[in-house]
């Protein structure tokens, strides 16, 4: 493990605090320059991730891009960032996702600045969690990744937002009071005294006994951000009051946050742990995935629709997670960056239909691609690539996590590619319901997107074709960081 | 020379004299202010001046070292920040103001006093100082009554407490035949099991749980928080805490290793945070409800000193400087928005985003802080508490504090759902805030930001002024 030259984890979290500052002084009434700052610090943030995407060395592998500094001595907490093959896919997800957020936000006209500045603080606690390997560090920035979603979500929320922002917040807030006592825990009671996740992370730290009931915190915890079932009822409600940007973020990077803790925390500090409790982690998956899907289609609101395929979605996540393959966590690694970008394309598509026709609800949409071709084709093309169909990143992550849950559970698996297949009719429906029915007059005289405001969901797009087409360039790089920690388990 | 190491002391109480003198002549508000302004501000030099210093004077018994000091500073930034609020102190009479002044002056000499004092009959000298001019301080406020039912509510509680505090020096002097500070210390850990001594030293400590606004002692708490003028209130809720931890840290640490005093302790911790988080809940007025947020927050505070090891009287230490920086700054947005000098309830606050955008965000990040979200101090400070209990294995504890701070949230939340999207029917307007008032706002903002994110010399100030304990 070698040390940066240069800074660049640190970076990115620094332009987003600058992004923030110079925000914050900007004077009130200045929204376009707002929005051009917050651009330039977001398109910082995405070109480093971008870079350090690009630059890690995959034949070497291992922590790349190493920050490490003493940051309260005596209680040995450290300001420890690193790159690996788990976090980069993520680190590249939060980049692309701000940035596109705030292009997709570009018509915003009310109480913009704090909009903003709010917007920087949540991605900076992602960026944060997402590079941290301390304990305490990872801990801080999961909150600060969740405060400003109350604000975002109550003040420019939409469909009962003060409701949806407030169980929001308490049921995730209410998850990190399981998981600061694990972590806490973790560090003192495994006589090491050290916050270090490496450190930790050597065999002997923790006895078995001790990591099945840590690890069942830490799964609890963070399950509850990851939209784990059943504690999963805040998602829909929480996704669809948010603002489209908000969501986007909400849905693609923080339910990432969840599952990407439930990997760095629980899993590799409590491997033996994992191994316990992995038959149910799978259940509670599979029946994610399974209620998700026949739940959404009930729904008669758009947004409902793409909320519960989240929850069902990140079910994926979860049954790749409980396999304990190689090839499971990879396909969760992969389905994570893939789903988060899907996501915060169909909100941002539907956010801009929202928008003009003030409806969200399929029966009143009907024949939206008669009025707003552009604007539909994003939305269908989101739609496609949430069924699974091949050409998209979610295509290859569903495969392999699908595949090494058949051999894991068989019954469980077959059952959740069953639901998954089955749910791909009715996404058909309701995509033919909102966009393919009658044409209604009453939206007749709405403009289409244009070439700038479509602009974030190009970008969204390409991103996934990319990942889809070579799917490589990310699997192989999940597969440097999978292989060893699998190898290194202890059997 | 030696009696140079009373420095603050003999400055406050030469500012308490300057006040009585004022309260002689005609009143005159802004003469008062300034003065004070002027002479608080050189307290703070001449405490800091004195951090350094060390020694003990009146045989044994008035003892200076780093702990007292660091305290000391505390205090006299306290009593800085406290005048700093009082440009308008427009629920106290304009006759009473120094009066006020003088009143205040001398029970931060009190609690000077108090946080050094190693010997029974001078603690008890000290705070029966503080709580006299407390009760001086609490009815002074001009109004419909309130003010006489919070007073005599804290009078009568007060002598109550008192009373039982005096009958439990009596007993620690029955069982160890001392009244020093140090010598109980060498026979307390043998003595424990003894009923007499551990009766005791549970008592003397009510005394100061009183002033904590500790479960059972805390009846006192939301009257006089509701019923006092808020500039008496931001003082009664920031400096006589930090003093009250003070004070229970030295004298718990003498304990070392007591489990049944632990137990006890826990018990009234847990009883605490639940009691004061649970009917925080209903709230509607901001003082009562940070009257009882300081109920719950004596439970946390409790956590750290029931560990009864140096991290956790370094947590202690810690938590006491978050909570002067947090809850200040709770009641500087409460006096900057009610500057008629009533009481606020919370919808009052609505719209304070577009009437203020400044203490908006300093009442965002205190109440937050208070909730204990990262990266504020008021994280860190319960992150050290928990993690010092964790080391004693009480991990059931920490569950249930925690579960606390989550339930917590909701009532703080509120407050910041008001100052944030809560519109007033009438539009009022936007709040003037002078530029020293600007600065403060923001220092304190800065303060509960990078303290928490950067605790690292706070906290290494923290543990040696707990290594200087005897």
């Amino acid at each position: 493990m070698q040390l940066a030259s240069f800074p660049f984890l640190s970076a990115i979290l620094l332009s987003c605090v600058v992004g923030l500052l110079v925000i914050l002084f900007i004077p009130r009434g200045q929204d376009t320059l707002v929005k051009w700052v917050s651009l330039a610090f977001s398109g910082m943030a995405l070109a480093l991730s971008l870079y350090v995407y690009c630059a890690y060395d995959r034949t070497q592998g291992g922590l790349q891009f190493v920050e490490k500094v003493q940051w309260v001595e005596g209680l040995s907490i450290h300001y420890f960032n690193g790159a690996d093959g788990f976090n980069l896919p993520l680190i590249l997800l939060t980049g692309i996702v701000h940035l596109t957020g705030i292009l997709t936000m570009w018509e915003l006209g009310e109480r913009v600045k704090e909009f903003f500045a709010f917007a920087f603080v949540l991605v900076l606690g992602v960026f944060g969690f997402f590079m941290s390997l301390d304990l305490f560090f990872l801990f801080v920035w999961y909150d600060v990744s969740l405060f400003p979603m109350y604000p975002l979500i109550a003040i420019w929320g939409t469909t009962r937002k003060e409701y949806g922002a407030l169980k929001l917040f308490l049921y995730l807030l209410a998850g990190s009071a399981l998981i600061l006592p694990a972590i806490v825990y973790v560090a003192v009671g495994s006589g090491l005294f050290t916050f270090d996740i490496l450190a930790l992370m050597q065999p002997g730290a923790l006895s078995p006994g001790q990591q099945k009931w840590v690890f069942l915190l830490l799964y609890l915890g963070f399950g509850i951000l990851a939209g784990v079932w059943p504690f999963h009822s805040w998602s829909p409600v929480g996704h669809v009051a948010a603002p489209t940007s908000v969501s986007m973020i909400h849905a693609g990077v923080l339910m990432k946050v969840g599952a990407f803790g439930i990997l760095r925390v629980a899993i590799f500090l409590c491997p033996a742990g994992w191994e316990y409790w992995a038959p149910i982690m799978a259940l509670l998956a599979t029946i994610g995935i399974i209620y998700g899907l026949f739940v959404g289609l009930t729904q008669s609101d758009l947004k409902y629709v793409v909320a519960f395929s989240s929850v069902s979605h990140m079910g994926i996540v979860g049954l790749g997670l409980s396999t304990l393959t190689p090839e499971g966590l990879s396909g969760a690694v992969f389905q994570m960056f893939a789903h988060g970008i899907m996501t915060a394309l169909l909100f941002s598509s539907l956010g801009y239909i929202y928008d003009k026709t003030h409806t969200k609800l399929i029966p009143d949409l009907g024949g939206m691609s008669k009025v707003m071709p552009v604007a539909s084709g994003y939305f269908i093309v989101g739609a496609l690539a949430g069924m699974g169909v091949p050409g998209f990143a979610s295509f290859w992550a569903e495969v392999t996590v699908f595949i090494s849950a058949l051999r894991v559970y068989p019954v469980l698996g077959a059952l959740a590619i069953g639901a998954l297949v089955l749910s791909a009719l009715y996404m058909l429906r309701v995509v033919q319901k909102a966009f393919y029915g009658e044409r209604n007059e009453r939206y007749a005289h709405l403009r289409d997107v244009s070439i700038g405001l479509g602009l974030p969901r190009m970008i969204l797009i390409a991103a996934m074709a990319l990942f889809g087409l070579f799917p490589r360039l990310m699997l192989d790089l999940v597969q440097t960081a999978v292989i060893p920690f699998m190898n290194g388990l202890p059997r | 020379m030696r009696w140079l190491i009373l420095g603050p002391e003999i400055y406050f109480l030469a500012v308490a004299a300057v006040f009585l003198i004022f309260s002689m002549r005609s009143p005159h508000r802004l003469r008062n202010f300034r003065t004070a302004l002027f002479l608080a501000a050189l307290g703070v030099v001449v405490t800091l001046a004195t951090v350094r210093l060390e020694g003990s004077l009146l045989h044994g018994a008035y003892r200076v070292d780093l702990f007292s000091q660091v305290f000391k500073l505390l205090l006299s930034v306290g009593f800085f920040l406290v005048t700093c609020l009082c440009s308008s102190l427009n629920g106290i009479h304009q006759a009473r103001h120094s009066e006020f002044y003088l009143l205040l002056a001398t029970c931060t000499l009190g609690m000077m006093l108090l946080v050094s004092s190693v010997e029974l009959l001078i603690l008890y000298v000290a705070l029966e100082l503080t709580s006299y001019s407390l009760y001086a301080l609490v009815p002074l406020r001009g109004g419909d009554g309130l003010q006489m039912e919070a007073g005599i509510k804290y009078f009568l509680t007060g002598i109550a407490t008192s009373a039982l505090m005096l009958f439990g020096l009596a007993c620690l002097f029955g069982a160890t035949q001392t009244t020093y500070l140090s010598e109980l210390a060498q026979e307390m850990p043998a003595l424990l099991n003894h009923p007499m001594a551990f009766i005791g030293l549970l008592l003397t400590l009510c005394g100061f749980f009183f002033k904590l606004a500790l479960f059972p002692f805390h009846v006192w708490a939301p009257s006089v928080y509701q019923g006092a003028a808020n500039e008496v209130t931001a003082f009664v809720a920031t400096v006589t805490k930090v003093t009250a931890m003070a004070v229970l840290v030295r004298w718990v640490s003498i304990s070392d290793g007591g489990d049944s005093l632990a137990h006890v302790l826990t018990a009234l911790a847990i009883i605490s945070m639940t009691y004061g988080n649970l009917v925080a809940l209903v709230q509607r007025d901001f003082k009562r409800l940070l009257a009882y947020s300081a109920i719950a927050h004596a439970g946390y505070v409790l956590i750290g000193i029931l560990s009864m090891n140096p991290n956790g009287y370094a947590a202690v230490v810690f938590y006491a400087l978050a909570y002067l920086a947090m809850t200040f700054t709770c009641f500087l947005v409460l006096v900057k928005v009610a500057p008629d000098g009533r009481d606020l309830a919370i919808v009052r606050l609505a719209g304070l985003h577009r009437r203020s955008p400044l203490l908006a965000m300093a009442l965002m990040v205190g109440v937050f802080s208070l909730g204990g979200i990262p990266p504020t101090i008021g994280f860190t400070a319960k992150f050290l508490v928990f993690t010092a209990a964790m080391q004693r294995g009480y991990f059931l504890l920490v569950l249930i504090a925690m579960i606390n701070v989550a339930v917590s949230l909701y009532y703080y939340i509120q407050v910041v759902r008001a100052a944030f999207l809560l519109e007033l029917e009438e539009e009022l307007p936007s709040i003037h805030l002078s530029a020293p008032t600007r600065l403060l706002t923001a220092v304190m903002v800065v303060v509960m930001v990078v303290g928490g994110f950067f605790p690292r010399h706070l906290l290494d100030l923290a543990r040696s002024a707990v290594q200087a304990l005897p």
